[in-house]
This record gives C-alpha cells, structure tokens and sequence, in this order.
C-alpha cells in the first residue's frame, strides 16, 4: 500500500466538512511545556498542581514513558505538540524529556483536528527554565513520586 | 479550573475542523500475529485502531490500550466494526507465543503484532513512532515509545492520529466522525 500523507486523508475528510475546513497557522506562543496525562486526568490532583516545579519529576516519567506533552500557553490553550525540533518522531523523544516544564516562547505551527489544538514547533526562541514555583505551594505532586531518601539527602544538603 | 473546563468543553465539541499535518504518517508493513500468521496494514477487513507498544509496559500502554479497546467496543455499539491492533516495540518478549497468551487480556478480538526487528522498525518509522530502552527492571527492559492510537482505514491509509489523553467515548466518537464520512 502506497505511503499516505495525512494531508491528503485529512482532505477527504474536509470535504466531508467543507464549511468547517481549516488550515495551519503560524504562531508564536508563550507558555509551559506540561505533562498532558495527568493535567487532564486529574489523577494526580487539580490542574495547578500538576504543572510548574511541584510536578517536575512526575512529568519526566510520563515524557519517559510516552505521555505527548502540551504546551500550556499564557492563553490558557493547551497545545498538543506534535514535533520538537530536534526530534524525528511525531511525539516523544529526549527533547521533550530534557525540557518539561520549561516555559518557553515557541514558533511554529498550529493545526486544529477533531477539537484539538496540536501545535509543531519549528523554533523554541527563548526557554526560562522552570520559572513555575509551585512546589511553594503544593510540595511535590505526587508526593511518593520522589523517593524518601533523595528527599532526605536533598533537604540535609540545604 | 477555568482552563480545564475550557478545554474540556472545547474536547467535547463534534468533528469539526480538520487540517493537514505537514508530515506523512503510515504506510505501509508486513508483520505476523499472535497466530503465526502475517498481517499488512490493509488485511483486517475493516478499519483499525493502531498502538505501538508492548505487552510488559507498566506505562503508558496500562492507560492507551484499555481505552482503545474500549473505543472499539463503543464503537461496536453503534454498529462500527473497527480492529484493535497491538505492534510490539519489544520484539524478544512479545512472540507470537507469548502474545497469544497476553492479547486477550487486552480486548478479545486484538490482533497483536511482532517481527523482525528491521520489519517493526520500517513501521515506526512509517508512522514516525520512537521507541527506545530507557533502563532495566527484573522483568526486561523498560521502553519508552510514542502514544498515539492511529485511525486507518480499510485500505490501511491513516485518517488521523488519536492522543493517549483522549477517554474512550472521544475516540470513539473522533473515529465515529471519520468512519461515517467514508463512502
């Protein structure tokens, strides 16, 4: 079967929609790269719990673990991103391991499918690093995520 | 809150726009089943649900695969055949032996799907899925891979692409959106 692209699938369904078709946009958008299994599940707690330093570790296990990543714009849309430069795969890879949680201003585009918002990065323009303290807040989320006796090092070194 | 209930409201809507990825996802493979049989991306005489993953993931495949079964299932309800298909990332455990023993456990009509290690990764490759051993338990090794669950049709071509975060019911009903649509 030959290869497909699903630029081509996605227009056949857009003609099965043709009053809703939309196209890709470039945009800049700022914001936190989150972990977006446990942002919308809530199993972990609610929503500002589970993004900024309070969630660092557990957000590296589930971009470890395959988990997509979103970025949480300043908007407050949460961007599936599809692509990282850096990375071939359409999702996952060390790029979006090494930088979750970062909140960066990124450029790129943006494609809307089946009421989602994915987003592709083509440039990552400015990374803060972790500026989201929450862990002032809310510890860490969840809080067995770390274990006792790296917490006990860490807090013994200051 | 406010932000997820936006969101979730806006996961809620229908079907309704739909625009091109700048990149080619699937194509086509040849692999073999928990029967020892081999299977191409357009032999499960319908349309399929697609995951790559492994049988021993404690991960992201305890979530992802309970809910495309699940979504098949919803599906089957409103009268939509679609085949659940598992392909390894984890080749050297997941034989067809062993993934006749583990497939049921996931949704009774999977088909789960292994090979060579140059077969699978010509079909991660194709649908630009990463996979690699991140560490080590008692069990085996530990994999990272991607997440997706892919749509394709009968003929094997991918209509869209599902994230992992999505529950049962909106797969189910993305799906639904793109399967009525076919002619």
């Amino acid at each position: 079967m030959r290869q497909m692209m699903v630029g081509v699938v996605a227009l056949s369904a857009l003609m099965a929609f043709p009053a809703m078709a939309a196209e890709g946009k470039r945009v800049s958008v700022k914001g936190e790269l989150i972990d977006t299994w446990c942002y919308f599940s809530g199993v972990m707690g609610r929503p500002d719990a589970v993004v900024g330093s309070a969630h660092h570790t557990c957000a590296m296990w589930c971009a470890a673990g395959g988990i997509p990543i979103g970025l949480l714009g300043e908007d407050g849309e949460v961007y599936m991103v599809l692509k990282l430069p850096g990375d071939d795969a359409s999702n996952g890879g060390e790029t979006f391991l090494t930088m979750t949680n970062d909140t960066v201003e990124a450029e790129g585009m943006v494609y809307e499918r089946d009421g989602l918002t994915y987003l592709v990065v083509s440039e990552v323009t400015s990374n803060d690093g972790i500026p989201n303290r929450t862990h002032e807040d809310f510890g860490v989320v969840p809080g067995n995520v770390i274990p006792d006796a790296v917490v006990d090092k860490v807090l013994e070194e200051g | 809150m406010r932000r997820l209930v936006t969101l979730l409201a806006c996961a809620a809507t229908p079907v309704v726009a739909q625009a091109p990825l700048p990149f080619d996802i699937g194509g086509s493979f040849s692999l073999v089943d928990q029967r020892g049989d081999t299977r191409t991306e357009d032999s499960f005489g319908g349309p399929s649900l697609l995951f790559f993953g492994y049988a021993q993931c404690q991960s992201i495949c305890t979530v992802a695969l309970p809910r495309m079964a699940e979504a098949v299932d919803l599906l089957a309800e409103r009268g939509v055949e679609v085949q659940p298909v598992l392909v390894t990332v984890d080749p050297v455990r997941d034989t067809p032996a062993s993934l006749r023993d583990h497939a049921p456990d996931i949704h009774p009509r999977l088909v789960a799907l292994t090979g060579s290690e140059d077969a699978l990764a010509g079909a991660r490759k194709a649908f630009r899925v990463e996979s690699e051993v991140i560490g080590e338990d008692i069990e085996g090794p530990l994999y990272a891979h991607g997440s997706f669950v892919y749509l394709l049709d009968a003929e094997g071509e991918v209509l869209t692409l599902l994230p992992p975060v999505l529950g049962a019911d909106r797969m189910a009903e993305i799906a639904m959106g793109y399967l009525e649509a076919k002619p």
